[in-house]
């Protein structure tokens, strides 16, 4: 019960600011199932990816060498389409400092459950395989520059 | 403090006791005398084990063996019962362990079960078992897996009600009420564009987005009860033994001491040509990817109602096809108000007919279909084109497939459904069923919730509390709803005959519909008085609006055994629906005038 209370309110209370459809329409598409893993020289180029499987998350998360954010993330929750694309904003104006996988909790359940995630959005940093700092429900730009910088000063 | 002095005797005694736990497979401290003893050891005897028997009455120091086994097992009576140097129990607990399969573990040199309970199905009823059950400090498996629909359609974690039954039912009828109120609210002066449409893909959408979280949290749920969720479909190939298989048929088997049975229903097809290639059930229609355009609902099962009734609130074409009556189990009296109420907003009822075929007229999304029906009465034939055909006549449990004839579980050849006693005890002492594969009980969530909850305590945690199936309160959603409690009118006069009840009824207005001027004496309140005890209130029924919320009350005061003097010394809540019931009056023998004006 106690649980429930708490995704309501994290994500019951900003799906009220989609007024627009469009938004979750166009933003929805970056979260679509990429069709294949991407290979290898473009995944170190984007720091932005969709992680494929548990190997994928272990090989490109936990063995990475830049501090990643990991956005855990669903197609039915609201808020989610709303943070995405404002942390992808604030990982892409570290130009590479920072990457973000991105993890579809109900494509990776084991994932989501290993890390603990029991509302989404969750997103967590990790660097060196560990977890440093996590969040969960929505925050603004500035919020998430600060999240973001504060990893990287770390 | 034992008396000291003969110490040397006691631990001769004990070692005595130890040699004996210690050299017997099976070992029974007896009197010659004591029936229970015998029903022990006849049981082994059955078992064709041999067992050691000490016989306590027929030694010298017999009440010394007595006294030290009180001391090293807590228990003086007997039998006293081990079984590969551990200590069973008497009678009552040997008999136990018996059953639960115990025994036969202990016998088999205490081989152990990989869990305490299996449970097979994550719906209502099962998750509610499992996470019970693992409270309880138990190690509990839960296997669930969709079948696909013959559309294709497939849904998570969670069973019927969330994923295809109450919850998305319940969200459509909702959109639907909607509807009437964007009608009424113009009357009560608010004013906007006369060109009001409705999103079917918004509203798909948006009910199954909440649907998705609902799945994630009863997957977090099982993580933090620790109870272990295989999404594979499962089956018995030993008594203590299923075979699950995964989405991409990968095998696994799994052993436990205890099983429940948790598999539900899924919609039945007509068996006619067409039917499973071209229509679609409530199983695929929370999903359906498009809107279904003109539909034909064949059936007259309280999904078929509530569907049909969701679907023309929509401002569908909706026509239902009955082959004899409404809501059939249901006080047929309030049944046909429903639907003169659905029949008055448009639908159309095409009754004593069966269809006998569906053809293809055109392919899309939706496409075009042509339905054939024979009257249930003559050679006449009915000819119709709809865009969908939802079949809602009746559902099947899930019992053919899962391995029940290996393990000797009955089941009702006729129907699929599972027999138990007031313990949800199959015929097999080891396997438990809970929720809509029950023989002759509700088919309701919260049915399937209490029963599976309860089931858990008694195993485990040595609670004696029974689900009690009397008198539960529920709720058919048409879009004039219908809520009941207790005895329908037919089955009433059925159990006591004519003389012995009084039937109070009246018509209601809600003050809700008067500016709108709409549903005039459509609602309807009507309870089932036992005059052979005090009056006491046997059946409730209510159709009108938010009859789920007006019901649910009145259930409670029911399992308290409310009278109609109590309900009369009620004070009603004004103005509401629901106060008609603390100042009826008229009787249905009297005759008397039931229409309502004003307050
Ligand atoms: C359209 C509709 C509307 C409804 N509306 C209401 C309502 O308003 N209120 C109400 O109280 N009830 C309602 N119900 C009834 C309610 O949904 C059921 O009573 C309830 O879900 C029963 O719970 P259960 O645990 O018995 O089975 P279910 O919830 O059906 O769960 C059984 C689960 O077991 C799985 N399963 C089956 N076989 C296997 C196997 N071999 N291995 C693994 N998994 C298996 C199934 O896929 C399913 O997930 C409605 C039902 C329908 C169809």
């Amino acid at each position: 019960m106690a649980y429930r209370l708490i995704v309501r309110r994290i994500w019951n209370a900003p799906v009220k600011d989609i007024r627009c459809p469009r938004l979750c329409a166009s933003s929805a598409s970056l979260f679509s199932r990429a069709p294949s893993p991407p290979v290898s020289v473009t995944s170190r180029r984007n720091v932005s990816f969709s992680v494929q499987d548990q190997e994928d998350f272990t090989e490109r998360v936990i063995n990475s060498n830049l501090p990643v954010l990991v956005d855990f993330h669903a197609h039915w929750c609201g808020p989610c389409k709303i943070l995405g694309p404002r942390l992808e904003k604030a990982v892409a104006k570290q130009q590479g400092r920072v990457a973000m996988a991105k993890v579809d909790i109900d494509e990776h359940t084991d994932l989501a459950i290993e890390y603990g995630v029991s509302a989404v959005p969750t997103v967590i940093a990790m660097r060196g395989g560990d977890v440093i700092d996590q969040f969960v429900g929505i925050k603004d730009e500035e919020q998430l520059d600060s999240f973001v910088g504060k990893l990287i000063e770390q | 403090m034992p008396p000291t002095g003969c110490n040397s005797g006691r631990d001769q005694i004990k070692s005595r006791i130890q040699e004996l736990i210690d050299s017997s497979e099976v070992l029974v401290f007896s009197k010659s005398s004591c029936p229970y003893c015998v029903k022990v050891k006849d049981l082994f005897r059955e078992l064709n084990v041999k067992y050691k028997v000490v016989e306590l009455d027929l030694m010298d120091d017999g009440s010394g063996y007595q006294d030290m086994l009180l001391e090293m097992t807590g228990q003086k009576t007997v039998p006293n019962v081990f079984i590969n140097k551990t200590h069973v129990g008497g009678c009552d607990k040997t008999m136990q362990a018996h059953q639960d399969g115990l025994l036969q573990q202990l016998l088999g040199g205490g081989e152990a079960y990989d869990y305490d309970l299996i449970v097979i199905g994550g719906g209502s009823g099962g998750l509610a078992c499992s996470k019970e059950a693992s409270l309880l400090g138990k190690k509990v498996m839960v296997l669930d897996y969709v079948v696909p629909t013959p559309k294709g359609t497939t849904w998570g974690l969670g069973g019927t009600c969330v994923n295809v039954g109450c919850i998305p039912k319940k969200l459509m009828h909702q959109t639907a009420l909607l509807g009437t109120a964007l009608q009424d609210a113009r009357s009560f002066g608010w004013e906007f564009d006369e060109n009001v449409k409705h999103n079917w893909e918004t509203m798909k959408t948006a009910v199954n987005n909440y649907i998705g979280s609902l799945n994630w949290g009863y997957r977090v749920q099982l993580r933090e009860k620790s109870v272990n969720y295989v999404n594979s479909f499962a089956e018995f190939v030993e008594p203590h033994k299923i075979k699950a298989t995964n989405k991409r048929g990968k095998e696994t088997f799994h052993t436990a001491a205890k099983f429940v049975l948790a598999t539900g229903e899924r919609p039945r097809y007509l068996g006619i040509p067409g039917d499973r290639e071209l229509c679609i059930t409530s199983d695929d229609l929370f999903s359906l990817p498009y809107c279904p355009g003109k539909t034909l609902v064949i059936g007259a099962s309280y999904v078929a109602l509530e569907c049909a009734g969701f679907l023309a609130g929509l401002g569908l074409d909706v026509t239902v096809m009955v082959r004899s009556i409404l809501l059939r189990g249901f006080d047929q009296d309030m049944a046909n108000r429903a639907g003169e109420h659905m029949e008055a907003h448009g639908v159309t009822f095409v009754r004593k007919f069966v269809p006998t075929s569906v053809e293809e007229l055109e392919k899309g999304t939706p496409g075009r279909l042509k339905v054939t029906a024979k009257s249930t009465e003559s050679d006449e034939v009915f000819e119709g084109e709809y865009n969908t055909v939802l079949i809602a006549v009746g559902r099947d449990a899930c019992t053919g497939t899962i391995g029940l004839d290996k393990v000797g579980v009955e089941v009702n050849k006729k129907n699929g459904k599972i027999p138990v006693n007031d313990e949800e005890q199959t015929n097999v002492p080891h396997i438990y069923a809970i929720g809509d594969i029950l023989q002759g009980k509700w088919e309701l969530t919260p049915v399937a919730i209490q029963a599976g909850k309860l089931l858990a305590r008694r195993l485990f945690g040595g609670a004696t509390l029974k689900c009690d199936y009397v008198n539960v309160p529920t709720t058919v959603f048409t879009p004039l709803e219908y809520g009941c409690c207790g005895l329908s009118e037919e089955k009433a006069l059925e159990m006591y005959g004519q003389d012995n009840i009084e039937v109070y009824h009246s018509l209601f207005w809600p003050l809700e519909f008067t500016v709108p001027g709409r549903d005039n004496n459509r609602c309807y309140a009507k309870i089932i008085c036992n005059k052979l005890d005090s009056d006491r209130v046997v059946g409730f029924h209510y159709l009108g609006p938010n009859a789920g919320e007006v019901t649910q009350g009145y259930g409670a005061a029911m399992k308290c055994g409310m009278t109609k003097e109590q309900l009369s010394g009620t004070i009603g809540i004004h103005p509401t629906c629901a106060e008609i019931y603390t100042t009826m009056e008229v009787t249905k023998s009297s005759g008397g005038d039931i229409t309502q004006a004003g307050c």
